[in-house]
């Protein structure tokens, strides 16, 4: 059995206090040491903002990559290695903004990974910008008039590609949060996590009271989420009420489930055979 | 050399394979270039076949058979007619002087329909040659074979009466077809790379589809039913450069191939593997560009920028292999390479090397064995305190695998301390700067000079990857005009080869750059490195490839 303790590092955190994101680190410790998870069988992926600082905070193997990327890097590291347990730290800006084409791309794969977007609605790495979660009219010192697009709906988005395990959360219920990372972990296929989180430096309207009013627990309300409609339905919902927990599941066949030569073993512990060359190479 | 012309989707390069496969079985020489437009029908589309009893690589300017499935081919090529060449047209009667007409397409009509065509024209052509025809016959078994027996039977009959279709004729550029064991393979760049990627133990590739890069990635996906090798064509060259890395992280030796405009979406991939020393392998199979430019042109414009793409500096290794051999030793030692140093490496072809079609001269090598460079638990006198970027002499620092024991793999393309943690202190950012860097020296001494033909000469002329034997028969004609020549052909660009390239440049007394760009990238490289400046240049950059006379005529133009 692993503790908590066990993934603590004693890297210097920066976040500011009051940041959604010491709420989220909390919750991924206590899920994989709930899981009988070591830092040795974690690997997290992330792409760049303080949400894709995360992995340097908890002891993991961890690859810490370009904005945007980490769903591209974390989708090979798991085809060289399909038994790896791979979690992706990514926020808005990363996932939604830069990493756009992956995101959509990873979900269509259906590769096994768990993915956390912690979405605050705002860049907070590059001081303060709009980000695609933020809401129309959301002003900032570049968006001085505004935000003049309409907001990026990851759930809806995730739901109509045909994602198997779609789910929201809020940073500061930890213990809401842990039970969603671990059956997104437990999920077989992809599974998207966005978690809405207050940013006290820069986003002043989705405080941590402002969601307090708005969040309502799927899980105490014992919602069964097999319906599609009702999950899309719910993914609209933002300004009376904020329905977190798991919104929709289906599993089905994973991307390596789908690569024929990988049902058979890992490709990272398949043999060197160079005999088989012979053929190809012969000039006879 | 035979030229076959016509539109696109004719089957021009069916006829140009059948060829090939035959003369190569006989142990003939053969390159075989295609020259296509950036569309699947019409346009203009042609082949080049140079068949020799002699190792040829590059397309001679004297044709002696001239085979038109289009007036077009004609017009384009008739100019280029050797003494006693001759043209092929189809039709029923000859329409000009030292023209024969061949009803390639009623003939084909005749024995199963107008797609029969190809056949008959390659029967024409094999009629003139004087190929045995049972030779051709075999060929077509093997290739029509598991089909059904009918389309078997139309292809041997439709290359029987174009082979008989020519009848007497005063063509006298036969060969003698006495069969002998080939020395080598009949290979295209982008089988031999993929062919050195599964010899080099490459098992996962990401793609996205840009010509000439895509040949490769087609050649790769032929061998993934016999090796252990996933490839995934992805969303774009960005996920693609992210994806290898991820593998490559994980564990297995991973590439991926494109032309220029991908490569340019790859480059701060490029500068992740860099500060992460993660080891992988980009293809950039070269076309002219900017931005789209010819696409299915030929062209050396990316050695300056391969050799420094991405911000920043870290080490990396360039290749740029002359010859399918070389491409697929080179594919090989890349990877090897990528690994032993954990960088990234690129190795640079283009689209004549990839696409065309040559007779190696040699035999394909595999590696006795596979050496990975990483480390586990057991090889660790405390696997809790291991760290992915330890200091050491060499720059290298031993590397563990994820999740592969209690040595955990911490990597970050944020600058870092030797645990992989990002950190922004001044002095650690100049330690690890001059960490990946103190393997330069050793990467150095990986490199080959190049390699030379006649290289004590006075006079040598420089080039780099495909040009080499375009450059090699420039020298052999050069020669047979008295003129003393030689030459030097790069295959190991980056870290340059500044010691070989001294000491081979410094003896001649001048040397002259034959590159396949614009502003001579290899002689400003070589005046950067050495301090040793070239004495002119022959320059080709319209997007298709040398002739060896256009490389005579231009280098006595400037020798006087």
């Amino acid at each position: 059995m692993t503790t908590t303790q066990d993934f603590d590092n004693d890297f210097e955190n920066k976040w500011c206090p009051g940041c959604g994101n010491f709420g989220i680190l909390d919750s991924m410790k206590k899920s994989f040491s709930n899981l009988g998870l070591a830092p040795k069988d974690v690997l997290l992926i992330s792409g760049i903002g303080q949400a894709a600082k995360t992995p340097h905070f908890l002891k993991c193997n961890m690859f810490h990559t370009l904005h945007g990327r980490a769903l591209a890097v974390a989708t090979g590291a798991k085809i060289a290695n399909h038994d790896l347990t791979i979690v992706v730290n990514s926020g808005d800006g990363d996932c939604y903004g830069e990493g756009g084409n992956h995101f959509m791309n990873a979900i269509r794969r259906n590769i096994d990974i768990t993915l956390l977007v912690h979405n605050n609605q705002v860049y907070g790495l590059t001081q303060g910008q709009a980000s695609p979660t933020s809401k129309m009219g959301f002003v900032t010192k570049v968006q001085k008039h505004g935000v003049i697009a309409e907001p990026f709906n990851p759930l809806t988005i995730a739901l109509n590609l045909g994602a198997g395990f779609v789910a929201r959360g809020f940073s500061n219920n930890r213990e809401h949060t842990r039970q969603l990372i671990e059956d997104g972990i437990k999920h077989k296929g992809f599974s998207l996590i966005d978690i809405v989180q207050p940013c006290p430096t820069y986003n002043k309207i989705s405080t941590h009271g402002w969601y307090k009013q708005r969040v309502e627990d799927l899980y105490e309300n014992n919602y069964v989420p097999d319906d599609l409609e009702n999950a899309l339905a719910m993914a609209q919902e933002w300004d009376e009420k904020i329905p977190i927990g798991v919104y929709y599941q289906k599993e089905g066949p994973t991307f390596t489930d789908r690569i024929k030569k990988l049902t058979e073993g890992t490709l990272i512990d398949k043999k060197y055979d160079a005999a088989k060359l012979d053929g190809y190479l012969s000039v006879s | 050399m035979v030229i076959i012309g016509g539109e696109a989707g004719q089957g021009i390069q069916t006829v140009g394979d059948l060829l090939a496969t035959v003369c190569w079985k006989m142990g003939l020489y053969i390159t075989v270039v295609n020259d296509f437009e950036s569309r699947i029908r019409g346009g203009h589309s042609f082949v080049q076949l140079r068949i020799s009893d002699q190792p040829n690589s590059a397309p001679s300017d004297k044709v002696h058979i001239l085979a038109a499935l289009n007036s077009k081919t004609v017009e384009l090529h008739k100019g280029d007619l050797s003494e006693g060449g001759l043209v092929l047209v189809d039709g029923e009667e000859s329409t000009a002087a030292g023209v024969t007409a061949i009803p390639f397409s009623k003939i084909a009509r005749e024995v199963g329909g107008k797609i029969m065509t190809n056949t008959v024209v390659a029967g024409a052509i094999m009629g003139l040659l004087g190929t045995p025809f049972d030779i051709f016959e075999e060929l077509l078994v093997k290739k029509f074979g598991k089909k059904s027996p009918e389309i078997l039977d139309n292809n041997i009959t439709a290359a029987k009466r174009g082979f008989e279709s020519i009848g007497e004729n005063s063509f006298k550029n036969g060969f003698t077809w006495e069969k002998k064991i080939p020395l080598g393979l009949l290979l295209t760049g982008n089988k031999a790379v993929a062919l050195g990627a599964v010899a080099g133990d490459c098992r996962f590739s990401a793609f996205y589809p840009m010509s000439p890069g895509t040949g490769i990635m087609n050649a790769l996906v032929a061998l993934t039913d016999d090796f252990p090798l996933v490839v995934e064509q992805v969303e774009d060259e960005i996920a693609a450069v992210n994806m290898i890395l991820g593998a490559a992280y994980s564990g297995v030796r991973s590439m991926t191939a494109t032309s220029g405009g991908g490569f340019s979406l790859m480059v701060e991939g490029l500068g992740l593997a860099g500060i992460t020393e993660t080891p992988i392998l980009i293809v950039n199979a070269q076309r002219p560009g900017p931005a789209t430019g010819l696409p299915t042109r030929t062209g050396q414009p990316d050695l300056q920028f391969t050799i420094h793409a991405s911000q920043d500096e870290f080490p990396r290794f360039v290749f740029a292999p002359g010859t399918p051999a070389e491409a697929f030793d080179l594919t090989v030692k890349s990877l090897h390479l990528a690994d032993k140093y954990q960088v990234p490496v690129v190795l640079l072809t283009d689209q004549y090397l990839t696409d065309s079609l040559f007779t190696l001269d040699r035999p394909l090598k595999v590696p006795d064995s596979i050496d990975r460079f990483i480390i586990t638990d057991e090889d660790l006198d405390n696997p809790e305190s291991y760290e992915r970027y330890a200091f050491t002499e060499s720059g290298v620092s031993p590397r563990v695998l994820p999740c592969n024991g209690n040595a955990l793999c911490v990597a970050s393309g944020n600058e870092h301390t030797p645990d992989g943690h990002l950190n922004e202190d001044a002095d650690n950012r100049k330690r690890m700067m001059d960490k990946r860097n103190a393997k330069l020296p050793a990467m150095q001494k990986e490199m080959s000079a190049p390699s030379g033909y006649f290289e004590d000469s006075d006079i040598l002329l420089v080039g780099w990857g495909s040009t080499q034997g375009a450059i090699r028969e420039a020298v052999d004609l050069l020669r047979e005009r008295g003129q003393e020549v030689g030459c030097l052909n790069f295959t190991d660009m980056w870290p340059f080869p500044v010691e070989h390239s001294q000491r081979l440049l410094g003896r001649t007394k001048r040397f002259i750059m034959v590159e396949q760009n614009s502003s001579s990238q290899l002689g400003l490289l070589i005046r950067e490195q050495t301090g040793l400046s070239f004495d002119g240049t022959v320059l080709k950059y319209d997007g298709r490839p040398f002739f060896p006379i256009e490389i005579v005529e231009e280098t006595l133009a400037i020798i006087g």
